[in-house]
């Protein structure tokens, strides 16, 4: 509701009283403009403009209309199990509280007493069946109703509380577990939204008989990276490997086959699948490889063939799914001394300041699996993908460089642009696998980076008012 | 502490821990690694959990019985050193220097053996030429224990004071 249409007979009255902000979501500086256009411009020649890694007006831009209109993440379902567990999240850099209410339902409320704005929730996980605002004392249930008022019969006998809940997420859906939200009124169902991309993300999530369960609390911490380096690297960068992790192979964490040197034969990149894209290490599927997970956690009862045997085959994968959700199935080890095994890990990128994100890092693991091994997955994850991780800690030892020159004054006035040319005609054997089974774009080598620009083009899409969502090759990026 | 095997008066026992801490600090800020790994006993059990700050009200603790930044032992932690040898390990190059401030040791505890100490770290991290360094607060939970007359490290349980870790990656040991 705004009062844009004229209409002040429905909403609340704080929607009726205030208006929105109309230049906030649809509009964005005339120079952030001529950057994101620069973008679409040189995407096609495989160039990506630097400044976009960390530019104050490019990130104003980006909280409005990429973190105000599409379907952010904000937790697994398995998180808040019970009636009243709740946990603190973030859209872009705004606050909500993502909760199970009395009845079952998962809400994303945002939290903000509806009084006068302090808020509400102080504790980042925890179980309740209220929240009450320190300031005034409002109190509300954790559906969002306002349940008390202090001093009400003397204060605010005319208030009439139906109206004075706290306010939520415009939207809240949950795909297997994965609960998303956004702020926008309108736009594609959750599933329409995630396209193409659900047919890699439905292998990892149905993959586990019971599915997957969330362990502990997520690891939060602070990075000098901006937002998109995260979701760019996981997007995914398989050129990476080879030599940001060769130090973890050297060591034995992880095979070289599954987590090494690209460009081997099964290794599959597929792009231009809506909101996503993932790289595929794959053997054979008579290898049953199943991300390192033992057979008897395995189910093909959700799965097509020809999922299940993309399972069977993958030792590892990553993906990123438009804006800032990745995740990575990984077969690996925290002890060379011991044999890979496997883990799933969802990660969010969350936007801070310029150049600057907060990393925030889920470890799941099969639902029924047992306890043994449910730790020992853990304790690969903590070995692996985690602030102290054996691979983490080589990505983000890098990636600060990379909003450091973003930021600069040379790069502005020289139009220095990044090289993600890789794959394109002339730069490498990649070319597209007729065979493939799976929706999008699936290309026979890894040594490409559409999947980089399937992310960046998406980008392009939203900062331009577009749906998101590439094909191949109607966009040539 | 009235009944103790290791048949030493209070200061002395205080002043051995604090003596071990010492040595400790000097290796890790040296990065003597291998030689900081022969202070652990072969059971090692090195943990950091995840600080989760929740209602002042709540009978859980702060510090996730689930949820761990490290969860080691002597082999993990050896293969870690192996990889900072790498010229590969890009989080440790330029290496970070540390140093390690070791306060208000407590001996709070023996039991044959083994001493239960409680003890404040305050680690510095400084990298390349960042000009402010970063600082982690923690409370460290140790249980050293007496091998062949020195004291070695069995148990490390170190408690944050974060929730959010103010660094971008941990490659270092606290």
């Amino acid at each position: 509701m705004s009062l844009d249409d004229g209409d002040q007979t429905h909403g609340t009255p704080c929607e009726r009283a205030c208006e929105r902000v109309p230049t906030l979501e649809h509009e964005m500086t005339p120079r952030a403009e001529r950057i994101v256009d620069g973008v679409g411009e040189s995407l096609e020649e495989g160039v990506l403009p630097a400044k976009v890694f960390n530019d104050e007006e490019i990130f104003e831009a980006e909280l409005r209309r990429i973190f105000g209109q599409c379907w952010v993440f904000i937790g697994h379902e398995s998180e808040v199990s019970e009636p009243g567990d709740y946990a603190r999240r973030y859209i872009g850099k705004d606050p909500f509280i993502f909760v199970r209410d009395e009845d079952g339902e998962i809400r994303v409320l945002f939290d903000s007493c509806t009084h006068h704005g302090a808020k509400v929730c102080k504790a980042e996980q925890g179980n309740t069946s209220h929240f009450r605002c320190p300031y005034h004392g409002w109190t509300f249930k954790n559906t969002g109703d306002l349940a008390g008022i202090p001093l009400r019969d003397q204060a605010f006998q005319g208030l009439d509380t139906d109206e004075w809940g706290l306010h939520e997420a415009s939207r809240v859906e949950n795909y297997k577990g994965l609960v998303f939200a956004s702020i926008a009124d309108e736009g594609p169902s959750l599933e329409e939204y995630l396209g193409d991309f659900k047919w890699y993300l439905d292998v990892h999530l149905d993959i586990a008989e019971g599915g997957l369960e969330v362990i502990g609390e997520p690891h939060r911490w602070r990075a000098d990276s901006d937002w998109k380096s995260g979701a760019d690297n996981f997007s995914a960068d398989s050129y990476h490997t080879g030599f940001a992790h060769r130090s973890v192979i050297e060591v034995g964490f992880a095979a070289n086959e599954i987590s090494g040197t690209p460009g081997q034969e099964t290794q599959r990149h597929v792009t231009h699948a809506d909101s996503g894209s993932t790289s595929l290490r794959l053997l054979e599927p008579e290898d049953e490889v199943f991300f390192g997970y033992p057979e008897e956690y395995v189910t093909d009862e959700n799965l097509s063939d020809e999922q299940y045997d993309l399972a069977a085959a993958c030792g590892a994968a990553t993906g990123t799914i438009f804006p800032n959700l990745s995740f990575i199935h990984l077969a690996a080890t925290n002890d060379p001394d011991k044999e890979l095994d496997g883990f799933f890990s969802l990660r969010k990128w969350q936007p801070v300041a310029p150049g600057e994100m907060e990393f925030w890092s889920w470890v799941l693991v099969p639902a029924e699996a047992s306890e043994e091994y449910k730790q020992r997955a853990y304790d690969v994850a903590v070995g692996t993908f985690s602030p102290s991780g054996n691979f983490e800690q080589d990505d983000l030892a890098v990636w600060d460089g990379i909003a450091e020159a973003a930021g600069s004054v040379y790069a502005e006035k020289n139009g220095v642009g990044y090289n993600y040319q890789m794959g394109m005609p002339g730069m490498s054997k990649a070319s597209i696998d007729e065979d493939w089974h799976g929706p999008g774009t699936a290309w026979d080598d890894n040594l490409e980076e559409g999947t980089c620009r399937t992310f960046h083009g998406n980008w392009y899409k939203a900062m331009t008012d577009q749906e998101i969502g590439m094909s191949y090759p109607e966009d040539h990026i | 502490m009235s009944q103790r095997a290791t048949q030493k008066p209070d200061h002395e026992l205080h002043y051995e821990c604090v003596s071990f801490y010492n040595h400790e600090a000097e290796l890790l800020d040296t990065k003597e690694l291998e030689q900081w790994l022969e202070l652990m006993t072969e059971d090692i059990r090195y943990d950091m959990p995840l600080r989760v700050t929740r209602d002042r009200g709540s009978d859980r603790s702060e510090f996730s019985d689930e949820g761990f930044n490290y969860r080691e032992d002597w082999s993990t932690l050896d293969a870690r050193i192996e990889r900072f040898q790498s010229e590969f390990a890009w989080s440790e190059d330029p290496p970070t220097r540390t140093r390690h401030f070791v306060t208000n040791v407590r001996v709070k505890d023996v039991d044959g053996d083994e001493l239960s100490v409680k003890n404040n770290l305050l680690l510095f991290l400084a990298q390349g030429e960042e000009a402010d360094g970063t600082t982690i607060s923690a409370e460290r939970h140790d249980v050293l224990r007496r091998v062949d007359g020195e004291l070695k490290l069995a148990e490390r349980d170190i408690r944050l004071d974060h929730t959010v870790l103010p660094m971008k990656n941990i490659s270092v040991f606290f």
